[in-house]
């Protein structure tokens, strides 16, 4: 069941529009309707200020001017957007439920890169896909051809986002189970930063692939063809593989630690509005400042 | 066959393959099942843990088990075990298969089918060839030698077989064995009905000549019981009961009924340990007792125990002409009074003038001395003889003085007198009776003289028209046809001044001979001309259309005509007058199979043989899908919730629960029909399909528009929402005071209950649940605790006639019985009945299952238009619980206009 964008918009529906924090904004600027508290290209009054020589003679603001005996020049706020490039896996390994009534990972990370676009694009933002888009898109035109692309069904979809050339100082958000080698995950954030793009990776796992709950004789046979495993009894296994996830999280929050990254685990038995919650928190960087 | 203690296996070599379990074992343990197929996308992670070697993973030791009990089974489903095998069979060769059919085999029918299934089954096991021979014979021409037959036909022939309405034949079976070829038979089996028919022995000779003889017998207690001929006594019917052996003591219900089956009076009786027979009389009153046209025996099923009656055994409405004249004077010794003592007990005798006589003709008219009929009269008095009316004359000193030519013979004038004073004569007495007189085994008293009498002018029939003489053989009792009717003389004066007749028992004999052959049945009156046959009755007793073979019969040799295939018993003639030809084993004829030699006596097995092979092959397909579903559980192919769904599904699909009591909102909203709840599962069951029948049926004629049928529990719901309660009575039920209560304070505020006992040998008594019969038993036991105003049957004019449909009776799926009503319903409810009480178990006529089609079958013979009757009677009711005594109103109507015109 494909995920629609009316879905991403109802999920956000609970929280305010988000603009992303942004000490540098990408080097793809585009105008944006949000002021960055400074003095730039804007619709929105900022300050007036005394006419210094070499002010243009259209900058003047005559009414203000015509108050006292001096000339004042009527500055405007700097507004701009931020540009978030998002990333959602849609490999064989993220269709996967373990139970009928959960939704396949895939579907949860639709949903939440659906209303994590939808929330940008209410704050004024700019959204793209790694690997697809050039450049990021506003108005929810772009919502709804996201929406569509991700319903398509897509052959051999890659786990992790291709290298990419990405604008500086955008940022980047990963959505996916990241079950690949740490080293792969570990390349691929410090490859980002180093392009200067700040990130936030989402691991989303059914509850089955944290909890390990198997017992007897299984045949585990993987999603992406990458072979079966018959163990004899299953329930032997579970704390060596608990360990084993464990230290794959802890080797990819490190890697994301180190580029100045941050992780955010979700279980599909969760509600996707804490997912989002978090997301958003860390976007606008409202976690750090509170 | 081998027989293992009370277990038996038809094919024990089967049981060999026993020896094969520890293989399978062996192997089912070897091969665990198949792994679970799990999806899992971190299978990668899984990859990089350190494999153990794991130890292989062994079936477990339930399944082991699992599936050897189901080898197992299998194995000894096969091999065909038999629970209490039947004994094998002694003799070889072909087995030839004797079946009395005759009347005595029909009342234990199935018990005797039953006692030969297991004998015939334990044959067939052992392919013996087989020969059937019933002994009653079957058509016309003489029976034929058995024949071979297969096995499929030999059952096929056993379950078509019914018993026939008349006796076996033995003499004709045995002559038809000798046809048989040598060696044509190896043994026999010989299912007897327990009666000599005079020719048992020889049939037993014969049969021991052509090897072994085994005789299938019941167990005492079984003997067939017979009727005798009904006589008309003064305050009913007697009539004797006989059976052949005097096996165990007997409970008996003689139930006389009318042309519809409805129980006119009845009779408990208690045959003795030691009695072969007794005779019963069944209370009648005279009015019930002509409309009595049959009389039979609960307990028993065979044409034997049924005993059907026609017009000789109906109370003849004598008139007896009379003008007055000297009764004033001497009352004590007219003619009149005579005749009049004298004719009562077995007639109803009228006395009236004669003319007023003829406007409603009896079936006799007595005319007393009278020798001229007026002139006024006589033609009406002719064609009234013309017309089959019975006329009797008595002569006198009028009669003698002038007689008229209304006579069988031609009378001198004057009459002649004997042993007087100036005679040498003595007074003559009576000749003994000629044997083809009607008065034929009358015995005259030599006590009994005639001193005066009137001559008949000599003629050549003179001695033909003569039924009695005196000893010097002048003509006492004279009698000529005339028309279709009968003319007869006494020669003498129906009071005591020419003769002692009139004081004398033979007088009332005479007379009831005389007035016996009125009504048109006279023996004398049937000719030679032939009897078609109306209705006939089967084997069983049950009285049915015309049977397949039938003949018409003499009318003169009716009483004389042993049953046959031509001539099964029954009703002949045409209904207006019809004749009974009855099944009579003379009572005193009965006798019980004498010891046969070389015959060996088998009773049935008290437990009967039961195949277990085909339990153990469904228990074994049960083990098998059980093992299905555990390895599809195992393999991970079956969720437990899907179990769970399955478990579900089950429960869902057991028979609907009978519907209990609803929400007050919905009963109050709704008009619902309520029954009571009695814990007998089919008596509920069927209370919920009658009353849900009647629903759709008041649903589709009537504007009550009635929800489901509701199931009452008297001691815990609330009644107040129901207008009527159908309560049919059963032994399982017993409500407790408290419930006892409720329901009378139920009735007591205008709630009707259908007391139903279901139970038709209640009787025509004095009061519901006066009969013996278990319904009655509860019924009083019930109402014992109830407050019940005086009863009545429903009059004719009461308001359950006319409340919806026109009714006058009122029949479920037995016709009959009587309803009961309260007699002054007070006016605080309308004039509505609280207490409908009756025996004929509506709920299975109303009853129909989801399609709409009837569930049970019907007792009487009305078919479709009973259960018709039956839903009507349901709907007048209901509209009576609910309308009250509107209806009744109704008759005020014509008044009403009245005083409207003016």
């Amino acid at each position: 069941m494909p995920v629609s964008a009316l879905q991403g918009e109802a999920l956000g529906a609970g929280l305010p529009p988000l603009l992303v924090a942004a000490d540098r904004v990408a080097a793809t600027v585009e105008q944006g309707v949000h002021g960055r508290r400074r003095v730039g290209l804007g619709d929105s009054f900022w300050q007036f200020r005394p006419y210094r020589a070499g002010d243009e003679i259209r900058g003047i603001d005559w009414r203000q001017s015509a108050r006292g005996d001096r000339l004042y020049v009527r500055e405007r706020e700097w507004e701009a957007a931020q540009t978030v490039f998002l990333w959602i896996d849609r490999s064989g390994s993220m269709d996967f439920r373990s139970q009928a009534h959960l939704p396949t990972k895939a579907e949860r990370a639709a949903l939440l890169g659906l209303a994590l676009a939808s929330l940008l694009i209410r704050g004024g933002e700019r959204v793209g896909r790694i690997g697809y888009d050039r450049v990021g898109y506003a108005g929810r035109g772009y919502l709804l051809s996201l929406a569509d692309a991700l319903s398509l069904p897509e052959a051999a979809a890659p786990s992790l986002p291709p290298p990419a050339e990405l604008p500086r100082d955008c940022r980047a958000v990963v959505i996916g189970d990241l079950l690949r080698p740490e080293a792969e995950v570990a390349a691929l954030v410090e490859g980002l930063a180093a392009a200067g793009v700040a990130g936030h990776l989402v691991q989303v796992l059914d509850p089955a692939e944290v909890d390990f709950p198997f017992t007897g004789r299984n045949r585990f046979i993987g999603l992406e063809g990458d072979g079966a495993l018959l163990v004899g009894r299953a329930e032997t296994l579970a704390d060596a593989y608990r360990a084993r996830l464990a230290a794959h999280r802890e080797a990819i929050e490190q890697a994301a630690r180190r580029a100045g990254w941050t992780v955010i685990h979700h279980r599909t038995d969760r509600p996707a509005e804490s997912c989002l919650l978090a997301l958003y928190l860390a976007l606008a960087d409202l976690g750090r400042r509170g | 066959m081998s027989a293992l203690g009370a277990i038996g296996f038809s094919a024990p070599w089967v049981l060999l393959a026993l020896a094969a379990l520890p293989a399978i074992w062996w192997l089912v343990r070897l091969i665990p099942p198949a792994p679970r197929q799990t999806r899992f996308p971190a299978l990668r992670l899984l990859l990089d843990l350190e494999q153990r070697h794991d130890t292989p993973e062994r079936t477990p030791w339930w399944l082991i088990l699992l599936r050897l009990l189901l080898a197992g089974l299998v194995v000894v489903g096969l091999a065909g075990p038999v629970l209490n095998p039947p004994p094998p069979g002694s003799g070889e060769g072909p087995l030839l298969v004797v079946i009395d059919d005759g009347w005595a085999a029909a009342s234990h029918w199935r018990e005797r089918m039953a006692a030969l299934a297991p004998r015939l089954a334990a044959a067939e096991a052992a392919g013996r060839p087989v020969r059937l021979m019933t002994t009653a014979p079957a058509g016309e021409g003489d029976m034929q030698a058995p024949p071979l037959l297969t096995w499929a036909e030999m059952k096929g022939a056993v379950a078509a077989l019914q018993p026939k309405p008349w006796a076996v034949d033995r003499k004709a079976a045995a002559d038809a064995l000798d046809d048989l070829p040598e060696g044509a038979v190896g043994e026999t089996l010989w299912l007897d009905d327990g009666v000599d028919d005079g020719a048992a022995t020889d049939f037993a000779t014969r049969l021991t000549r052509l090897g072994p003889v085994t005789r299938l017998d019941l167990p005492p207690g079984n003997a067939a019981l017979a009727l005798g001929m009904p006589t008309l006594v003064d305050n009913g019917l007697e009539i004797g009961i006989g059976r052949a052996l005097a096996d165990g003591p007997r409970h008996l219900t003689l139930l006389a009924r009318n042309e519809e089956g409805q129980v006119l009076g009845r009779d408990i009786m208690d045959l003795g340990a030691e009695e072969v027979g007794a005779s019963v009389t069944i209370d009648l009153p005279p009015e019930l007792r002509n409309k009595v046209t049959r009389i039979d025996i609960a307990e028993e099923a065979s044409a034997a125990a049924v005993r059907l009656l026609d017009g000789r055994w109906r109370r003849r409405t004598v008139g007896l002409a009379f003008e007055g004249g000297d009764e004033d004077i001497r009352p004590l010794v007219s003619e009149a009074f005579y005749l009049e003592r004298a004719m009562s007990p077995f007639a109803d005798v009228r006395r009236a003038p004669l003319a007023s006589l003829l406007k409603t003709p009896p079936s006799v008219i007595v005319l007393p001395d009278v020798g001229q009929v007026p002139a006024a009269l006589r033609p009406d008095l002719e064609s009234f003889v013309e017309k089959g009316g019975l006329l009797l004359r008595f002569a006198g000193p009028r009669f003698a003085a002038s007689a008229d030519d209304l006579l069988p013979v031609k009378i001198r004038q004057g009459d002649r007198a004997l042993g007087g004073a100036l005679s040498w004569t003595e007074p003559a007495t009576i000749a003994p009776f000629p044997l083809d007189s009607p008065f034929a085994g009358l015995a005259p008293s030599p006590e009994v003289k005639v001193y005066r009498q009137v001559l008949a002018e000599p003629s050549l029939d003179l001695d033909k028209r003569t039924w009695a003489r005196l000893t010097d053989g002048t003509p006492l009792i004279t009698a000529g046809k005339r028309g279709a009717g009968l003319i007869v003389l006494v020669h003498t004066s129906a009071n005591s001044d020419w003769s002692g007749l009139a004081l004398s028992g033979l007088y009332v004999d005479l007379l009831r001979r005389i007035v016996d052959l009125s009504d048109g049945e006279s023996a004398t009156a049937a000719g030679d001309h032939m009897l078609p046959p109306l209705a006939n009755l089967d084997g069983f007793g049950h009285l049915g259309g015309i049977a397949k073979g039938a003949g018409p019969v003499a009318a003169a040799a009716i009483a004389t005509t042993a049953p046959g295939p031509r001539t099964p018993p029954g009703y002949y003639g045409d209904p207006a007058a019809r004749r009974a030809l009855a099944l009579a084993p003379e009572l005193a004829d009965l006798a019980p199979l004498p010891d046969l030699p070389g015959v060996v006596v088998a009773l049935p097995e008290a437990a009967p043989s039961v195949a277990l092979g085909p339990y153990a092959i469904v228990l074994a397909l049960l083990l098998a899908a059980l093992d299905l579903l555990v390895a599809l559980r195992l393999g991970g192919r079956l969720a437990p919730t899907t179990l769970a769904a399955l478990a579900v599904a089950a429960l869902l699909l057991r028979p609907g629960a009978p519907a209990v009591a609803i929400e007050a909102g919905d009963a109050a909203g709704t008009i619902h029909l309520a029954y009571v709840v009695t814990g007998d599962a089919e008596t509920d069951a069927m209370s919920e399909a009658g009353l849900r029948g009647l629903s759709t049926a008041l649903r589709q004629r009537t504007s009550v528009e009635p929800g489901d049928p509701v199931g009452l529990a008297l001691d815990s719901d609330e009644l107040a929402f129901y207008p009527l309660i159908y309560w049919p009575m059963t032994e399982a039920y017993a409500p407790d005071p408290a419930a006892l209560e409720r329901i009378d304070s139920y009735i007591k505020a205008g709630g009707v209950v259908l007391f139903d006992t279901r139970d038709i040998t209640q009787g025509a008594g004095a009061m519901p649940g006066g009969g013996g019969s278990p319904g009655d038993q509860l019924l009083q036991a019930t109402l014992a605790h109830l407050d019940v105003p005086p009863l009545v049957p429903v009059p004719g004019d009461h308001v359950l006639t006319k409340s919806f449909y026109l009714l006058q009776t009122f029949p479920g799926r037995y016709e009959g019985g009587p309803l009961w009503v309260e007699a002054n319903a007070s006016p605080e409810n309308d004039g509505v009945s609280g207490y409908v009480i009756g025996p004929n178990d509506w709920a299975a006529a109303w009853a129909v299952d989801a399609q709409g089609r009837p569930l049970a079958a019907l007792d009487g013979n009305g078919g479709g238009r009973q259960r018709e009757m039956a839903l009507r009677f349901g709907i007048n009711l209901v509209i009576y619980a609910l309308t009250g005594n509107y209806k009744a109103d109704q008759v005020h109507v014509p008044a009403l206009l009245e005083r409207l015109g003016q």
